[in-house]
């Protein structure tokens, strides 16, 4: 007799919301207990007070044995020691640092005339991804399913994407710069060449798998080429091809952050990096933090989607 | 059927050749890359009071990190760059030509030569490892360094490291000494506490110039737009030097960089930015560090020397004073 617990069984839906939600709180759960409990870890001491070493200022992070060291020496020689707290170092924010930094990364007015709100910035990276996701799915989902059809299509297409899919594509940054301007051309091209050969083999490879009984019954009873595609191969691997393109357009958000770098400086990348060189580590978590609640949701609202279009897949339906 | 075709394709021609006169005759705005150093973020505040249209320029700046600014210049895409004395005969000789037309500052003190706990002088390098974006800025900044205490370049082991990514190496201790610029000299010194600057571009006033540097081609058709430009800059200088209005320039220009005024106007204090009579001063043929000339040419002989490229460039090819001396 198995139970929800044993292996390949699904879990009952009170629980899948609930294991679903521990997920999310277990990882912050840590985080909090290394952020908030001072004897976990907190290697360094923020400085309140300098005492007579002149090195020190206030607010400075020092690792704890030179602290102690400080203090020891400034007894022996009874001067003023420092004082400080513990703390963690700055790349380890804590919690509500970093929701403060949520909240005030949208809620502050841009400054200058011609600055953006936060939202702005990342409406503009998000056109930047759907332009290159977009431009690429038109060209490469035709041709990835072709060369799964046939094999003339494959022998085409296939060995030369293989070849170009191992060239990293933030490499094409310059020249991509010098062919398309500053602008978003050149962001949309690296979002396009990070995207578009791995998509032909994944779709082509989608296509192989569909029933080849399926394409001799169909051209046995007479189909034609264009009807074979379109009433027979495409309907026969709709729902996997849903999901292959789901699964590309997070790939697509990985390339964003270096097509954002080339040329001028743009969109959510631009707030990451220039608060990364000022050591505000709360802004850049804050605004990692964004791109996953912006990829997560996309992502839900297309299998949410996809269970409307898509109702006799039970795949789709269950994922 | 095929007249159908010739008159689609006569349609087509007709079309792109009007498009291409149009863009051809329109006068386009003056593209021009800047980015976060001190005295080009300065720019901001024309552009937020809206100087240039009062001047009667069109100008388009474009934001940039600095080395991508200087692969748009050298591509083609924009009309002038905001570089230092050194890189533009760098850029030059990678084919991007520009010239040199209007002097923004000279780094006084915000380039740093930063020793370890421990090391205060630059004597005290001898033997040692020292963490340097090699061929850029930073290196020349340690060669004049060594030079001036009686050292060589071999007296020192050179580690290259991208130059924001040196507070991280001070702070592992694989290095004993490390060469930045703001913002990161300033985190090197706040990570690692108890390291000090040992040497700075304030020891060598004019090593270091940040200059606006146009395409020729541009420089020479747009002349009487470039000469407004040059024009609102000293507004804006006189905008930043006095006191009333100092804390409304910081406050632009910290917004450009996203970090609050207080924490800026520390990084304006590392830069000299020049007024007219200074500028005009450091545009006079010399030799040495106190004429763009001289700096320039001193940059040559190093850019030369650790192969950044082949043969020695005249400085005044790269050099057209005649803009900030008609002023």
């Amino acid at each position: 007799m198995s139970n929800q617990y044993s292996a390949g069984q699904k879990l009952n839906r009170r629980n899948s919301i609930v294991f679903s939600i521990l997920s999310f709180v277990i990882p912050l759960l840590i985080w909090s207990l290394i952020s908030y409990v001072p004897f976990i870890w907190h290697p360094k001491v923020e400085i309140t007070e300098p005492g007579d070493v002149d090195y020190l200022s206030k607010g400075m992070l020092l690792d704890r044995e030179i602290f102690d060291k400080e203090v020891d020496n400034a007894r022996e020689k009874s001067l003023a020691a420092p004082e400080g707290f513990r703390a963690n170092p700055v790349y380890l924010p804590a919690p509500h640092q970093v929701a403060t930094a949520f909240y005030t990364a949208f809620t502050a007015e841009p400054v200058r005339r011609d600055e953006k709100w936060l939202h702005e910035s990342l409406w503009d990276s998000i056109q930047v991804i759907f332009w290159g996701f977009f431009l690429s799915s038109l060209i490469g989902v035709p041709i990835g399913i072709l060369a799964g059809t046939y094999g003339i299509v494959a022998k085409l297409f296939e060995p030369f994407i293989e070849f170009f899919r191992y060239l990293p594509a933030p490499a094409f940054g310059a020249l991509a710069v010098a062919i398309l301007g500053i602008h978003e051309a050149p962001k949309i091209a690296i979002i396009f060449i990070g995207t578009f050969f791995q998509q032909v083999l994944i779709v082509s490879n989608t296509t192989r798998k569909l029933d080849p009984m399926l394409l001799e019954a169909a051209m046995t009873l007479g189909a034609k080429r264009m009807s074979l595609l379109w009433n027979v191969v495409v309907p026969g691997i709709i729902t996997y091809l849903y999901k292959d393109l789901r699964i590309l357009l997070g790939w697509a958000w990985t390339y964003l952050i270096v097509a954002e770098l080339i040329g001028t400086s743009s969109g959510i990348t631009w707030f990451i990096t220039q608060q990364a060189r000022y050591k505000n580590f709360e802004n850049v978590y804050a605004a990692i933090f964004i791109i996953g609640f912006i990829g997560l949701s996309t992502d839900l609202l297309l299998a949410m989607l996809g269970r409307k279009i898509f109702p006799w897949d039970k795949a789709t339906v269950n994922a | 059927m095929k007249t159908s075709i010739n008159a689609i394709f006569k349609i087509f021609t007709a079309v792109l050749l009007l498009a291409s006169s149009f863009s051809a005759t329109a006068a386009e705005p003056l593209k021009i890359g800047y980015s976060d150093w001190p005295g080009w973020v300065a720019w901001e505040i024309g552009i937020e009071k809206g100087w240039f249209k009062e001047a009667g320029v069109d100008v388009k700046f474009e934001w940039f990190d600095y080395v991508p600014s200087m692969d748009a210049f050298a591509a083609g895409k924009l009309d002038a760059v905001g570089m230092t004395n050194g890189d533009t005969l760098v850029t030059a000789a990678t084919g991007g030509k520009g010239i040199m037309f209007l002097m923004n500052d000279y780094s006084n003190g915000n380039d740093m030569v930063i020793g370890k706990p421990g090391i205060t002088s630059i004597k005290q390098l001898k033997g040692k490892k020292v963490g340097v974006e090699v061929g850029f800025v930073s290196h020349l900044l340690l060669i004049n360094a060594l030079e001036k205490n009686g050292m060589k370049e071999s007296d020192v082991e050179l580690v290259n490291v991208p130059t924001n990514e040196t507070p991280q190496v001070l702070a592992s201790g694989d290095v004993d000494a490390i060469v930045a610029w703001q913002p990161s000299s300033g985190v090197a010194l706040k990570q690692v506490p108890g390291s000090k600057p040992i040497y700075t571009s304030k020891d060598e006033p004019g090593l270091i110039y940040d200059l606006m540097v146009a395409s020729p081609q541009s420089l020479s058709k747009r002349k009487a737009d470039w000469i407004k430009v040059v024009k609102v800059w000293y507004r804006i200088v006189d905008y930043i030097k006095d006191p009333k209005t100092f804390d409304d320039a910081i406050k632009i220009m910290a917004s450009r960089v996203g970090i609050p005024p207080e924490e800026y106007s520390s990084f304006v204090d590392g830069t000299k930015i020049l007024t007219l009579k200074e500028a005009q001063m450091y545009f006079k043929k010399g030799k040495g560090f106190t004429s763009l000339y001289g700096s320039t040419k001193i940059s040559d002989d190093f850019n030369v020397a650790n192969k950044v490229y082949e043969k020695p460039m005249s400085p005044d090819e790269y050099i057209d004073a005649s803009i900030t001396l008609g002023l």
